[in-house]
């Protein structure tokens, strides 16, 4: 049997590298290839890629539904806004913090919250999202209200004698692209450690997970932790891409948008998330130049979606990545 | 030296739900080497002393001693990974989405890296581990005659090959006491003989010792040393299987009589 499959496999050709190779050049084409108008929308399927990979940690692997997503993407964008417009640190300074900030809030949000079993946890992960919205509404002093911190200035970078300030949507495109690229290894990595595979224990059979000595709870902890660090990075590039921050980044729609680009993309797949990103939020960007039928044709894709795609469009991208790799 | 104490000991468990007396003041031991029976009537309490003896619902009252370790109020995954004590569940579960030999492996994971923080490595530390882990999964696959599956998602097996892998998996740990909840219930008997063969060589060759909740009465007197019999919460008579069954009260209890 395994002498035929040889056969059938030397005949035919492996058109993986090929296409990624081609994949890869087209991603550092795009600003040149597509208008100022694609870029602009790459950039922000980018940015929300970012949080949606938290998300399907969360979601896809630890089986944990959260819409709190939207919540640490405001916290990222509002430690970032208020860093760097209060100190005018340098812009990795403000992502690194972002992170780590959005991460330690997600500890004492998470402590309680994951106690909590699977529809009343969905529901207080709204509540943070609806919570994070009043604060930075109310909390003027610190975030200026309604008003939104504006004036957040172009990505700075400082090492030593060296400084340059990033500017232009071509130069943000490539600054995206590699934070989007690190993110997609840093997720890529974490579902294929040990850790990763316990993750999926505990979505597919937590009691199970627990009786053979996975310590569940930490591992949710952690995981929560995890995603929220994803989001609050993604809500660093978001304020320093629309140079303002205001309340409504705290939106239950970023959440939902979130969800849909994990579950459409395949939840438990890196590459569902990727490939969610672009289509979603790609696509809301791109249909804004017909503004009457957009909703429609959102709305429309995402019932083309449940009907057609349960497992979201990631079962369908494996099938014709092996397919081109010469497998059957 | 601990060799002559009890591998396990539960003193004076108490767990009542509501105005129910569950489980009302059972005092038993598992003895090191030994596969120990516990029977009774449905509703005697067997399936509650068991969550309640491994940290998966808290006793109200009693004291659980582990291989000279008081273990009272640790959680099921604490029990699991710093006692070796396992338990399997009256209804089969396996990770059914993944394959046999990933279920075996994640069973072995917690046993084999010294930390939560050490699983998110993915260095070469952590590939050897994982190895080393694969390889005893692929002995137990085995021995537990899924070879020809290991590849395939555990949900697409029948209830009798689930049982199996629950059962391989709790030998991926080398735990030094399996608690098993009615381990032949709704498989046929060509499995049956296999899960007792198994259970016979983890106890004889591995050293694993065994409280087994059981049904086929059969079963029990052929692979149990000891048998204790619940009913109504409490604990009616302990003894030598062939003498348990005799016993008129058992019968009793049994018969509803």
């Amino acid at each position: 049997m395994s002498l035929t499959e040889t056969a059938q496999q030397a005949r035919r050709r492996d058109y993986r590298i090929p296409l990624a190779a081609v994949l890869v050049v087209v991603a550092l084409a795009a600003p040149f290839i597509g208008s100022r108008y694609v870029t602009h929308s790459l950039i922000i399927a980018l940015i929300f890629m970012l949080p949606a990979h938290g998300l399907n940690l969360l979601v896809g692997y630890t089986g944990l539904l959260s819409l709190a997503q939207a919540a640490f993407f405001g916290i990222g964008a509002y430690t970032a806004g208020l860093l760097a417009v209060t100190y005018g640190t340098s812009f990795y300074v403000n992502l690194i913090a972002s992170g780590l900030v959005t991460g330690a809030i997600a500890l004492p949000l998470g402590i309680p919250a994951l106690r909590l079993r699977s529809t009343s946890f969905v529901m207080c992960t709204l509540g943070f999202v609806i919570i994070g919205q009043a604060i930075s509404k109310n909390w003027i002093s610190l975030t200026r209200g309604d008003m939104g911190l504006s004036g957040i200035p172009k990505p700075y970078f400082e090492l030593g004698p060296l400084s340059f300030t990033l500017s232009g949507t071509t130069n943000f495109y490539y600054l995206a692209l590699i934070i989007g690229a690190m993110a997609t290894l840093a997720a890529w990595a974490i579902v294929r450690s040990p850790a990763g595979r316990n993750m999926v224990a505990i979505r597919e059979n937590e009691i199970l997970a627990e009786s053979l000595g996975v310590p569940t709870w930490h591992y949710k902890l952690i995981v929560f932790m995890i995603s929220a660090v994803f989001a609050g990075v993604g809500g660093c590039l978001y304020a320093y891409y629309l140079s303002v921050v205001s309340p409504l980044t705290f939106q239950m729609y970023y959440s939902t948008t979130m969800l849909i680009i994990v579950l459409g993309g395949g939840a438990g797949m890196i590459s569902g998330t990727v490939f969610g990103s672009l289509l979603f939020v790609g696509l809301t960007e791109a249909l804004r130049i017909t503004p009457e039928l957009r909703m429609i044709a959102y709305g429309l894709c995402l019932l083309i979606l449940v009907f057609w795609f349960k497992n979201g469009f990631a079962p369908l991208i494996n099938r014709f990545w092996n397919a081109i790799g010469g497998a059957r | 030296m601990t060799g002559h104490l009890p591998i396990l000991e539960i003193k004076n468990l108490s767990k009542s739900y509501g105005a129910v007396k569950a489980v009302n003041d059972v005092s038993i031991h598992v003895d090191r080497g030994e596969i120990t029976g516990l029977i009774g009537p449905n509703g005697s309490g067997k399936s509650t002393f068991f969550d309640c003896s491994t940290g998966l619902a808290r006793p109200d009252t009693g004291k659980i001693v582990l291989d000279g370790q008081d273990i009272t109020g640790w959680s099921l995954n604490r029990i699991a990974r710093e006692g070796r004590m396992l338990r399997s569940f009256q209804k089969t579960v396996t990770f059914k989405a993944l394959d046999v030999e990933e279920n075996l492996v994640i069973a072995g994971q917690m046993f084999t890296f010294p930390s939560i923080a050490t699983t998110f490595g993915l260095g070469k530390m952590s590939r050897q581990r994982i190895q080393g882990l694969r390889e005893r999964a692929r002995d137990l696959i085995k021995m537990a005659g899924l070879w020809d599956v290991r590849h395939q998602p555990a949900g697409n097996l029948s209830g009798g090959q689930q049982k199996l892998i629950q059962f391989a998996s709790m030998l991926m740990p080398e735990p030094k006491l399996i608690l098993l909840d009615e381990p032949m219930a709704g498989i046929n008997p060509k499995i049956i003989e296999r899960v007792v063969d198994t259970i016979l060589y983890a106890n004889k060759s591995l050293g694993v010792s065994f409280l087994v909740i059981e049904h086929n009465i059969d079963v029990v007197t052929s692979i149990c040393q000891r048998v204790i019999v619940l009913d109504q919460g409490a604990k009616l008579v302990e003894g030598l299987p062939q003498d348990i069954i005799q016993d008129r009260r058992v019968r009793e209890a049994y018969l509803g009589g």
